[in-house]
């Protein structure tokens, strides 16, 4: 099978990315899914809050997922369900299982990776203790509730505050489960402020942060666990332990980008965000290999995501019909003071410099967010590493910049 | 009512304005750190009664899933949440059922109907 572009993963990147590589003027494109829906974990974020940038409408995650659908469906473009990328070569090509064709080879002139990123789990932040039933990961949880129609537990404890467990948090309270606690052993918040707010100030769910959960009991199900404080190194204090007895423990505890195919592929990884090192194209190290969205580095909001399946699409679209060549002039896009992420890692001179920031430590007073060179500076209220800082460097500014570019958040 | 002082996270918008507000409980005196005048609003409603989109799901017959994806269409008053959830637990919907269908007209009182949001078809 050929293909001009092939998308990989219907989320909300690849959806973004398939529709605007139809309108960029690719003609054949393949949009390839494993589940048997369109809309990858939207489908289960039945809360509100999406597109409020991109459509200036507080969608729920599934309307956001039917509308793009929708105007994906207007499209030629292919779309393959049930279908499982295991390979893909740095030659572009992708070899794919379906129960109804088998065996796929697809020969790409340009591809989209748009796999999202999969959460951490208990066996990433080691928790001592027993192995019983009951431990979920909020994501899991999620689909259980708003999928499947399940309860997972009754007396839950949240580890970690990024917002899918606040959200679920939330969820299991109306869903009338009661939610115990959350426990961050940062002392700041994983998820957004106002998550915070609607889902556990909104429903006197206490937030204890500088602790975690330092053992697991039950023996067949979770019966309970102990948590601890935290000192400022996030080693548990010998005597602040306190026992909950709870049925279930979710995690919410971080993701990561899902970048097995991208290793296949021979794509460049960047250790900071774990994601394929990218430049304002959203061009990969490995020439017509684009990726964009969760894949890259895990981002906030929705609209982000979109943001760079827009231009992951278009320049995808754009190197599949002759137009655009990788390997070109490129520059390094390096973190500096205060920075903990930075995306993209490389600017090639062809489009504005779109950054996407994450703030090492948190300033609560006006920064100023750095961009050298070119000396370009631009204004913030404040810095959070919860809330990615988002910088637009117009062409214009970059034009005579040699070396590399480094980003920098100072106090104002 | 003797002054007051207050202080809101807006939840508009991912931005989340903290607004320091004063009022009498008659009227607002002094409003500080919103950005824009919608969660100018947010505040005003926050004093007199909160309001949020509950979203949810509904057990559906018939579809791909057992459950289906719903919301109000208007916010109402939060303190509603666990009656509109009480009277949401009886409900069984047949499918097919298209995004933005009213599925509950008026629930509990409050003039909202709950609506679908997503489409969904038989298995």
């Amino acid at each position: 099978m050929e293909a001009d572009v092939a998308v990989i993963g219907s989320g909300p990147a690849g959806l973004t990315a398939a529709i605007h590589a139809h309108r960029a003027g690719a003609k054949n494109i393949l949009l390839i899914e494993r589940e048997e829906e369109l809309g990858g974990i939207l489908k289960q974020c039945i809360h509100n809050g999406f597109g409020l940038e991109q459509f200036k409408q507080d969608y729920t995650g599934p309307e956001y997922a039917e509308r793009l659908i929708t105007e994906l469906e207007k499209t030629d473009v292919q779309i393959h369900l049930n279908t499982l990328v295991t390979d893909i070569s740095s030659e572009r090509v992708i070899t794919a299982v379906s129960p109804e064709h088998g065996v796929l080879e697809i020969r790409a002139k340009s591809i989209v990776l748009a796999m999202g990123c999969r959460e951490r789990a208990r066996g990433s932040i080691g928790i001592p203790g027993t192995r019983p039933a009951g431990i979920f990961t909020a994501g899991v949880a999620q689909r259980f509730v708003n999928i499947d129609g399940y309860l997972p537990g009754k007396d839950v404890v949240i580890l970690g505050s990024g917002d899918i467990g606040l959200i679920m948090a939330r969820r299991l309270t109306l869903e009338g489960a009661k939610v115990k606690g959350v426990y961050e052993i940062m002392d700041y918040p994983g998820g957004l402020k106002r998550n915070i707010v609607q889902c556990l100030n909104d429903f006197d769910i206490p937030l204890h942060l500088s602790h975690t959960v330092t053992e697991i009991r039950g023996k067949e199900r979770v019966e309970g666990v102990v948590v601890s404080k935290v000192d400022d190194k996030l080693h548990p204090i010998k005597g602040s332990e306190q026992s909950i007895k709870c049925d279930t423990l979710l995690l919410s505890v971080g993701l990561i980008p899902e970048n097995e195919l991208s290793k296949k592929a021979g794509v460049k990884l960047s250790t900071a965000t774990t994601g394929p090192v990218t430049t304002e194209t959203m061009g990969s190290s490995v020439s017509g290999i684009f990726s964009c969205g969760n894949v890259s580095t895990v981002f906030d909001l929705v609209d982000y995501v979109a943001q760079t399946g827009v231009t992951a699409g278009a320049n995808a679209a754009e190197y599949a019909l002759g137009g655009l060549r990788n390997g070109g002039k490129s520059v390094e896009v390096v973190p500096g003071e205060n920075v903990r992420l930075l995306f993209p890692q490389r600017y090639s001179f062809k489009d504005d410099l779109i950054l996407f920031i994450r703030a090492a430590e948190p300033i609560e007073k006006p920064v100023i967010i750095e961009v050298s060179p070119p000396e370009f500076k631009i204004k913030r209220p404040y810095a959070r590493p919860n809330e990615m800082l988002r910088v637009k460097v117009p062409k214009g500014k970059l034009t005579d910049v040699a070396k590399s570019i480094k980003v920098s958040i100072r106090e104002s | 009512m003797a002054r007051e002082k207050r202080h809101f996270v807006c939840v508009i918008c991912p931005i989340g304005c903290e607004v320091d507000v004063i009022h009498d409980g008659s009227r607002i005196i002094s409003m500080e750190g919103n950005k824009c005048k919608k969660s100018e609003e947010f505040v005003r409603q926050e004093l007199i009664e909160p309001m949020r989109i509950l979203t949810t799901t509904l057990r559906i017959q018939g579809a791909r899933w057992p459950v289906i994806p719903v919301r109000t269409d208007k916010s109402v008053p939060k303190r509603l949440f666990p009656d509109i959830m009480k009277k949401l637990r009886r409900i069984d919907l047949q499918s097919p059922v298209g995004m933005l269908d009213v599925v509950v007209k008026d629930i509990a009182g409050t003039g909202a109907n709950i609506i679908a949001t997503r489409t969904m078809t038989h298995e």
